[in-house]
């Protein structure tokens, strides 16, 4: 199954270790995610279930190509890494 | 392109020595032009390696003034810099640390006519601010103008390290990598705290990837490094051009 890892400035919010999870895209992933932790969707995605804006998604090292509906398919070996934008300088 | 004289090739004799670099390269980087856009955490280290690596003409940029709290981790400035504005303090250093340099201070919050001017009047540009407003900004700007932008940020115990350069048709822009302002910020560090040598590690990096610009060394484009202080690891992200981008699918002729 693939492995999901936040970046710690997101776990700041909700922490929410490393895990393997199901799914073959990362839409799939993340739903699997979120079904276990509900509180990490609103900081995740916004109302209309896009990824927001500040936040990047990584399969295997490669940002994701649709970051709109993160359809993205992932093997079952891949890592799936979620970073958000700093800005502190 | 600006000759070295003998105190030159001696001050940069261990540039000199890297074949990468040589008299040529050390020659470029005297001809150079750098923008460092905020001179606080980010901006105390950047401004201070291009400074002593002969970088030979520097515009530091910041409308705010020193701290007793901003002294934790902002090296360009000391005990005499309270109370001074930033871009000032930096440069009084800079000029201490080289005089054979020129540093132009700017004591204001570049809005975006003035950012356009800047961008455009220097080869390289480092982001060195703190709110993502400005890091939009500076972006639209390097990508109009078609100059190289260096992108730094650090928080709490992580940072983040980008070289951006639209000359080149595959590499992304920032708002490739982060589309918009978004809705969060990672705050302040009056509010979520800052390791202090977490700034010198990712300003360290934007120096030398303005260097390597600088000096005719190719930089790592679309990357985005990811630096974990509490771990002690690096990972690098590839991080591919949209082409449906807004501010840079359609790139100014080169």
């Amino acid at each position: 199954m693939p492995r999901i890892v936040f970046a710690p400035a997101i776990q700041r919010h909700v922490a929410s270790p490393a895990r393997e999870v199901a799914g073959t895209s990362v839409a799939a992933a993340l739903a699997a995610v979120l079904a276990e932790q509900p509180a990490l969707r609103g900081y995740l995605l916004d109302d209309q279930g896009r990824l927001r804006h500040h936040l990047s998604v990584f399969v295997d090292g490669v940002a994701v190509r649709d970051r709109q509906w993160l359809s993205d398919s992932v093997r079952p070996d891949s890592e799936i890494y979620v970073v958000q934008a700093l800005t502190g300088g | 392109m600006t000759e070295l004289n003998d105190q030159a090739l001696l001050r940069y004799s261990r540039h000199i020595l890297l074949p990468e670099i040589d008299i040529e390269g050390q020659e470029r980087l005297s001809s150079a032009r750098a923008l460092v856009v905020g001179a606080g955490g980010l901006g105390s280290p950047v401004a201070l390696y291009l400074a002593s690596a002969g970088v030979g003409t520097i515009t530091i940029a910041d409308d705010d003034v020193v701290e007793l709290t901003n002294l934790q981790r902002q090296i360009a400035h000391d005990m005499t810099s309270l109370g001074v504005n930033k871009a000032e303090s930096a440069a009084q250093h800079m000029r201490a640390l080289n005089p054979d340099i020129t540093v132009h201070p700017l004591a204001a919050r570049l809005d975006a006519a003035m950012l356009a001017e800047q961008v455009a009047a220097h080869d390289v540009v480092l982001d060195c601010c703190d709110n993502f407003a400005t890091r939009h900004a500076v972006n639209a700007a390097c990508v109009a103008a078609g100059v190289p932008l260096v992108s730094g940020a650090a928080v709490r115990f992580s940072g983040q390290l980008a070289v951006f350069d639209t000359r080149d048709a595959a590499s992304p822009c920032y708002h490739c990598l982060f589309p918009d302002e978004g809705e969060a910020s990672d705050g302040p560090c009056a509010t979520f705290g800052v390791l202090a040598p977490l700034v010198g590690v990712i300003g360290s990096l934007q120096a030398v990837e303005a260097i390597k610009l600088l000096a005719g060394i190719r930089p790592s484009l679309g990357r985005l490094t990811l630096y974990e202080a509490l771990t002690g690891e690096f990972r690098a992200m590839k991080v591919p051009r949209d082409p449906a981008c807004p501010v840079c699918a359609q790139r100014p002729a080169g």
